[in-house]
């Protein structure tokens, strides 16, 4: 029994010291946001492909979450929807411009909104679809948690002064709000493009007459969206800023799940 | 045992020396882990009150909550916290002690063989799988009952906390039963009393302060579910109008922002102070069934 | 039982015959049928949520869909990785509760006497058992995670759930010694034994169904435990394709959780069959879990103790 129990340390301290002995390959690791998450495993899974000794490991956690673990130095890369003025050491890297909509369940038969209207309907001034020119519909608001990036990107952006009613359901993060938009009649939501686009069963809306399509974002006739961005502690470096040069150019991918290049954006903005 | 007499009296005695001072160093490790739970949770938990100066008042029963906005009041939580688990333990209580009764006065030998397995497994299940199965048999089975567009609410999450506590009121309950000794039923009955009148005026006060810390882990285990409800509750940080509109409770709510509060800020010291009223509330119960327990002799 | 007695008018007692007697024994009737409906009743709750779960998942499970890699964008994603940390997780917890559980247990059912240090150390037991799950995991977000500055990982997952299922654990350990007739050790002082051999050599194997039966209960729980991993073990899969990874040190994401995330972040198309896949998964395992802790549990007795 004393030497199984012998044998158990040894296997055990093999395990454990295991970190300590590091071998050629270099790891970065990523998380944050849910909604540039996608597009930050696409690419680290071709990066990886074409550079294998690098291994990427990408998380979700929210923006929140990016931030803070880059701040901490616990990930390499912070994915977020948002900026940090909290954290000056974090150099902000922009690698994308992602578009949201404002989405709704087909019983609402609405598929534009203005500005003034989402306000309403966000604030619970307005409660049924009829009011907002649609169908005599119950509206079911739907928001993100206090926190969320994508949250703030709807505030910042749509909401200005008014203030958001508290008592809508809350869901946790982009897949499961539309699920819900899909699943519930009358439902509205926002999520990002990479969630909503050519998804059946939802209308993505038009506001104040711009289409949520890449088109008016670039133009600036799309009022909803903002930088993603991929913090780093400090300058990134070495093989970090390669794959962030890698990330930002990749047009092939942006395609592929509906982010924006930021060199074809005709207009910027410095607070997103 | 043809070693027993071998072993030269001077190492078993050392033998015994150090098994029982390792084994005494085993038992502490539970003082010292809940001493160190509480230190932790205690700093951490009271953060919000002495960096962030929030009034534990404003915490305790303001209903205004925005986590990232700055406002700490979480009434709502602990609204909903108590809400869901007063409906868990309103029809969980009575149906676990009542097939604890079944498992304990009732059940033929075959029967049991059967049932109690299975109430096994209904332990066993994990919680984030009874959070699923409320979100996709139970919230919509509300929203078509009650013509609702959407079933998330109290109700839901007070329905999935009720069958989960089930498995640990009867268990808990059918031992209270077990331990009344058997001259009190044949007492009972060789007074002429039916079988119901013995189990309902004899055993079960008889067995009363076993039934009530039953209750009461019924009551902790409901308040400390986090996952079942989560995923059923409908998350709006407001305390609602009715069991039938979204609402919050504290485990839920922390479980879901923690994820968007960054370390350091105001938000995640408020989740904290969350976890340290649960602890606070699960030690009340645990002293609570002390007090029970020391009522009967 | 004065109670009964003193209730019932005087032309009742002790007779069961008779009109007001009939009323008794039909509310008896009720009674003993409400009884039996409440057990019917879960016991075929349960017996629909397996189906239901069995119905909805079955169609999900595939060779590729138990050792392949999770997506994060495309469908067709695997479970692979978050089994292996389940299992992984669950040894890890397992080789820190174990012995400190049982010599704790040991402890005070075989040495210590009643009196405060017994009393304390039970207290400190109840106390961590009813802590909820979610206060565990974020009290091991704050040391683990935090001020030991491991982030997320295996290792602080097992310590975390380690310090929530040593409470059960010693129970089940104070169970199994108690149901050791004190016959036993009377004849191995007799014979004697130090306490210590006692322990080790008699009472310990005669115990051993019993613990490998609580063991093994308690593990199924541990393997779908969420709530205290998510913060302290994380919701990932380190390093995408690499092979399962041994590493205590690097996230690891649970089939549970996984569960858990799959809903709440649904980038994937068919999120939906992934969580019924996890869900019957999960399910499966339980069910194997509570088999072999009882059949095991049954046969270490006979072996050890001759008695069925």
């Amino acid at each position: 029994m004393v030497r199984s129990a012998h044998f158990a340390a040894v296997i055990l301290g093999a395990t454990l010291l295991a970190p300590t002995a590091s071998f050629a390959d270099t790891n970065i690791t990523i998380a944050g946001s849910t909604a540039l998450q996608p597009l930050a495993q696409a690419a680290a899974d071709e990066y990886q492909q074409a550079h294998p000794d690098v291994k990427i490991s990408v998380t979700g956690g929210g923006s929140g979450q990016g931030i803070a673990q880059a701040a901490s130095k616990g990930v390499d890369i912070g994915d977020s929807d948002i900026l940090a003025p909290t954290h000056p050491e974090l150099v902000d890297n922009k690698v994308a411009v992602v578009g949201f909509s404002v989405i709704v369940n087909p019983a609402s038969g609405v598929t534009g909104l203005t500005k003034d209207q989402i306000q309403s309907i966000f604030s619970g001034k307005v409660t049924n679809w009829k009011d907002v020119g649609g169908k005599d519909e119950p509206i079911t608001v739907i928001n993100r948690p206090a926190g969320s990036g994508t949250r703030a990107v709807f505030l910042k952006t749509l909401m200005g002064k008014a203030t958001l009613a508290q008592d809508s359901l809350v869901e946790d993060a982009t897949g499961t709000v539309v699920q819900k938009v899909i699943q519930t009649a009358g439902a509205v939501s926002y999520a990002s493009f990479s969630g909503t686009h050519n998804k059946t069963g939802l209308t993505e809306v038009a506001i104040d007459g711009a289409q949520p399509n890449d088109a008016d974002v670039i133009a600036g006739k799309y009022p909803f969206w903002s930088y993603e961005h991929m913090f780093t502690n400090g300058p990134a470096t070495g093989e970090v800023a390669k794959f962030i040069d890698f990330t930002k150019s990749n047009g092939a991918l942006f395609k592929k799940l509906n982010f924006i290049l930021i060199s074809s954006m005709k207009v910027s903005e410095t607070n997103r | 045992m043809t070693s027993l007499a071998s072993a030269p009296r001077s190492t078993a005695h050392r033998d015994e020396r150090i098994a029982r001072s390792i084994l005494f160093v085993c038992a502490t490790v539970f003082v010292v882990g809940i001493t160190l739970i509480l230190i932790y949770l205690a700093i951490a938990g009271t953060r919000l009150f002495f960096q962030f100066h929030v009034s534990p008042l404003t915490f305790l029963f303001s209903n205004n909550w925005d986590g990232a906005d700055g406002q700490f009041g979480a009434a709502p939580f602990i609204v909903g916290s108590l809400v869901a688990t007063a409906f868990a333990i309103l029809v969980g209580g009575p149906l676990g002690v009542a097939i604890g009764v079944f498992f304990a006065e009732l059940a033929p030998k075959r029967v049991a063989a059967i049932f109690k397995p299975a109430i096994e497994v209904l332990v066993g299940i994990p919680s984030v799988v009874y959070g699923w199965l409320g979100l996709t048999l139970l919230v919509p089975a509300i929203g078509q009952v009650f013509h609702l567009v959407d079933g998330d609410g109290l109700l839901a999450a007070g329905i999935v906390l009720s069958i989960m506590i089930v498995p640990t009121v009867i268990s808990l309950s059918e031992d209270a039963l077990r331990s009344v000794p058997d001259a009190m039923r044949e007492g009972s009955l060789a007074l002429g009393a039916t079988r119901w009148e013995t189990i309902s005026r004899v055993l079960i006060p008889s067995a009363s302060s076993g039934i009530a810390v039953a209750v009461i882990l019924g009551i902790a285990r409901a308040i400390g579910e986090t996952l079942a409800i989560q995923l059923v509750i409908g998350n709006a940080p407001v305390i609602p109008g009715s069991l039938l509109k979204p609402a919050s409770a504290l485990t839920s709510e922390i479980v879901m922002d923690m994820q968007n509060a960054q370390d350091g800020t105001a938000f995640q010291a408020s989740l904290f102070s969350m976890a340290l009223l649960l602890l606070l509330i699960s030690m009340g119960l645990i002293l609570l069934i002390r007090f029970a327990l020391r009522k009967r002799t | 039982m004065a109670s009964v007695v003193a209730a019932a008018p005087v032309e009742q007692r002790g007779n069961l015959r008779g009109d007001r007697a009939r009323s008794r024994r039909i509310v008896d009737k009720i009674a003993t049928g409400a009884l039996w409906s409440a057990a019917a009743f879960v016991v075929l709750l349960l017996a629909f949520f397996i189906v239901y779960l069995f119905v909805r998942g079955a169609s999900v499970i595939s060779w590729h869909f138990l050792t392949g890699f999770p997506s994060s964008s495309d469908a067709g994603g695997g479970i692979g990785p978050e089994i292996f940390n389940s299992f992984y997780i669950l040894i890890l917890t397992l080789i820190f509760t174990v012995p400190v559980a049982l010599c704790a247990g040991m402890y005070l059912q075989e040495y210590a006497g009643p009196g405060r240090f017994r009393n304390f150390v039970q207290f400190s037991a109840e106390s961590l058992a009813t802590i909820p799950s979610i206060v565990m995991g974020l009290f091991g977000l704050l040391i683990f995670v935090q001020a030991f500055h491991w982030h997320y990982t295996a290792l602080g997952g097992a310590l975390t759930l380690t310090l929530l299922n040593l409470p059960a654990m010693m129970r089940v350990t104070q169970e199994a010694l108690a149901a050791v007739p004190t016959t036993y050790r009377e004849a191995s002082v007799g014979l004697g034994a130090t306490r210590w051999q006692s322990l080790v050599r008699v009472i310990l194997p005669s115990a051993i169904g019993q613990l490998t039966t609580g063991v093994v209960l308690i593990s199924g729980r541990i393997f779908g435990e969420t709530a205290a991993l998510i913060y302290t073990a994380g919701a990932s899969v380190s390093f995408g394709k690499s092979a399962y990874d041994f590493n205590p040190f690097h996230t690891a994401e649970t089939l549970a959780v996984h569960l858990y995330q799959t809903h709440r972040e649904a980038l994937v198309p068919d999120a939906d069959a992934i969580g019924s896949g996890s869900a019957l998964v999960l399910l499966v395992m339980v069910l194997i879990f509570n088999i072999t802790a009882r059949v095991v549990g049954r046969r270490l007795t006979i072996r050890f103790t001759g008695k069925a």
